[in-house]
């Protein structure tokens, strides 16, 4: 990540713009779908958040999750977070995968989605080994 | 240390550039700083790192 890249994902506009963002690629999936009220509530919805966000800078929580009030110590706990939602996740396929299997269908798409995650584990470990 | 120099936890952040709630955090033994903030805290207060961290040095 360069110097301004890292700059601007630091900045108090990152998340919002994020969100903005990503109301408008759901409201573009739901156009696509066939269902574009549902999509500009979802829009008005990542707003509502990307607004809130950008406004409630007093909180170190927020400030963090933002970007401009994140330090090594929040940029830590980011790390555990990450890993704790992480492992959730793949317990929540795991479970899934093994009802669905046990309802005698293929086990699809949470075999995939266990293959990808397993698979992105492991080249993780190994670049990171490689990184040192 | 910090108080010795009647130092606030928002001056000492400001000056190591962590949130105050960091500082308030290793005071309190709920986190370690990394090796280059430990090294930049100890450089701030001219001492040590272990007079800084280690309660028997």
């Amino acid at each position: 990540m360069t110097r301004h890249s890292q700059a601007f994902t630091r900045s108090k506009w990152f998340l919002p713009l994020f969100s903005v963002a990503m109301g408008g690629l759901l409201l573009a999936a739901s156009w696509l779908g066939g269902h574009p009220g549902a999509g500009l509530v979802f829009l008005a919805a990542m707003t509502v958040f990307g607004l809130v966000i950008l406004l409630a800078g007093r909180s170190e929580t927020v400030r963090g999750l933002r970007g401009d009030g994140r330090d090594e110590r929040f940029a830590q706990m980011d790390m555990r977070a990450t890993a704790v939602s992480g492992l959730v996740l793949i317990v929540a396929l795991i479970v899934a995968w093994l009802v669905e299997i046990a309802r005698g269908h293929s086990g699809n798409p949470y075999s995939w989605l266990l293959a990808i995650s397993g698979l992105s584990y492991l080249i993780a470990v190994v670049i990171l080994r490689w990184r040192g | 240390m910090r108080l010795d120099r009647s130092l606030a936890q928002g001056q000492l952040a400001q000056a190591m550039g962590v949130s105050r709630q960091t500082i308030n955090s290793i005071e309190n033994d709920r986190y370690t700083p990394s090796l280059p903030l430990a090294m930049a805290l100890a450089r701030y207060f001219g001492v040590t790192v272990e007079e800084m961290f280690d309660d028997q040095a």
